[in-house]
């Protein structure tokens, strides 16, 4: 029997390695960087909105969406070309840069098709608000992370929460980009790029709004996208699609792997 | 790293004192934070902005009832009336910077006229070699008072001074180089599995220690052993430690019943949901 004075420790709500000052640091990786079709140095792109799309489900509708140009796109130097298609495809490691083909406003679509680590959100961050991209306004869609949230999740119910920076929430009641959403319950917390978006917003007093969502795919949580979408952020847009298939695609699938490429 | 003012707040520079957490086993530090910001009604004056610090939002954790104020990874509070500002922290660190995040909170507090920073910690109960449960919980102390740890005023509250301290011991004395700026982080000598020893000079309190006292600024740790599991009561004993420590009297903070604690609301939900009793 092992002496509990001195047997290794059972495993923490912590790793190790957040706990220890002489943790090696990762390998530097070479910065992110953003390529754009038509670069106008010096003229940062200044949408009156911002989407930036990471769920399944907002990446599916946005895919759908037929009114937006392919502007540019984030290269993650650890993220392989390989295995993308020619032509944006929904299957892809990519994260694209559109605009909204819209007469009324100018709005910027971003795709996060590829997982970003929690390491690089905030250079992915810094890169996409506030120095090639101003937005006025920047919108977020991302789905509950099941291992962060305190409260119930029934794969039967859907639901959307939402956070917002504080200039977001000093506006005027009508002027919620999201309104009739409750905010995200106490004690959650939402981790990883949305966060570093969200609180990158915060930081330069820039109107934000991240959505969360659940489930994190499927038909239904794809019509809340929608619904959102057309009711608050773009009224009128056109979002018809085929709901079939939403169900069988999802961005993390699991047998994902470049042995296939 | 940036420290941005929250709009329309104003920094109190007559509050001398720096309250922090270190990242330690149950999260104590962090939970001690949320009570002592909770209970002294501390006004959120702004967040920083550094690059090392993993990223998450919430929404606000103290309430009475939240309104959606965001919640950010790294957030500093003033509770003018008692002349301490509050900082907490949400997130871990990124693996590999917790020496330059601690330098950069140190950086903070010498720029604002930081006067005395109080860090709260657990260390890990399995590590505890000398038990004493006689007295109840005991609270252990590091001081930058004295060369080898040891701070009269502590004595006095019948505290412990951390005997695991021996600033010759070899990762005290390279936490204290790298402090200093004399080393680089990189020239790492003990990559390899770190011995018994070194336990305690690898825990972020001991980075924000060294890294204040580099600052010449008065710093003192207030330890407590835990094991991992319901920490809640670990995180009063630290908050009370500290209260006695700076002088503060819990039954005295404005507006709270009772024993003046004011539990945050996003407490409820500390330990996850409660369970399904529909499947009984």
């Amino acid at each position: 029997m092992e002496d509990v004075l001195t047997e290794i420790p059972p495993p923490s709500r912590f790793f190790q390695e957040d706990l220890n000052n002489f943790a090696p640091p990762s390998p530097p990786l070479p910065s992110p960087f953003l390529v754009f079709s038509n670069p106008k140095p010096n003229e940062p792109l200044r949408p009156s909105l911002l989407i930036v799309a990471i769920s399944s489900p907002s990446l599916y509708v946005f895919h759908q969406l037929s009114s937006k140009t392919l502007i540019g796109s984030l290269i993650l130097p650890e993220i392989p070309f390989s295995g993308n298609s020619i032509e944006p495809s929904l299957g892809d490691k990519s994260c694209n840069i559109y605009t909204h083909n819209d007469a009324h406003d100018s709005s910027i679509i971003i795709s996060v098709q590829c997982s970003i680590a929690a390491e690089r959100s905030n250079i992915v961050a810094k890169l996409l608000i506030g120095e090639q991209i101003i937005p006025g306004r920047v919108l977020i869609l991302d789905s509950v992370q099941s291992q962060s949230f305190r409260g119930k999740l029934s794969p039967d119910e859907t639901f959307a929460f939402k956070l917002e920076t504080s200039s977001e929430r000093e506006g005027l009641d009508d002027s919620s980009l999201l309104k009739g959403i409750n905010y995200f319950p106490s004690g959650s917390v939402v981790d990883g790029l949305a966060a570093a978006l969200l609180g990158r917003c915060q930081m330069r007093n820039i109107k934000g709004t991240l959505c969360v969502l659940w489930p994190e795919f499927g038909g239904a949580a794809v019509s809340l996208v929608k619904s959102l979408l057309q009711r608050n952020v773009l009224p009128g847009l056109d979002l018809s699609m085929n709901a079939d298939g939403v169900i069988s695609w999802t961005k993390n699938h699991p047998f994902d792997s470049e042995l296939y490429t | 790293m940036e420290f941005v003012v929250e709009k329309g707040k104003k920094p109190n520079h007559q509050c001398s004192t720096l309250l922090l957490p270190a990242l330690s086993i149950g999260n104590v530090g962090q939970l001690a934070m949320d009570l002592m910001v909770s209970s002294t009604r501390a006004e959120r004056i702004g967040f920083f902005d550094d690059p090392f610090l993993l990223p998450c939002v919430g929404n606000d954790a103290y309430g009475p009832q939240p309104q959606g104020q965001l919640a950010l990874p790294l957030e500093a509070y003033d509770s003018s009336s008692n002349a301490v500002t509050l900082v907490q922290q949400r997130s871990p660190v990124v693996k590999g910077k917790m020496v330059e995040f601690a330098k950069n909170l140190a950086d903070f507090a010498a720029a604002t006229g930081k006067k005395h920073a109080v860090v709260l910690s657990s260390l890990d109960f399995g590590r505890c070699r000398n038990i004493d449960m006689s007295s109840g919980l005991q609270t252990y102390y590091l001081s930058s008072t004295t060369s080898d740890g040891t701070d009269d005023y502590c004595e006095q509250l019948g505290w412990k001074r951390l005997q695991e301290y021996n600033p010759t011991q070899r990762c005290w004395k390279y936490l204290s180089t790298l402090a200093d700026g004399n080393a680089l982080q990189d020239d790492n000598p003990f990559e390899d599995e770190l011995e018994e020893e070194d336990y305690y000079p690898s825990l972020p309190f001991a980075a924000l220690f060294s890294c204040f006292k580099a600052k010449g600024l008065k710093v003192t740790c207030l330890l407590c052993y835990c094991s991992e599991g319901d920490n809640i009561q670990d995180a009063f004993h630290l908050a009370e430690a500290a209260c006695k420590l700076l002088g503060l009297s819990p039954s005295n903070f404005h507006g709270n019943e009772g024993n003046g604690w004011l539990i945050p609301y996003s407490w409820k939900t500390v330990y996850g949901p409660p369970p399904d009793m529909s499947i009984f």
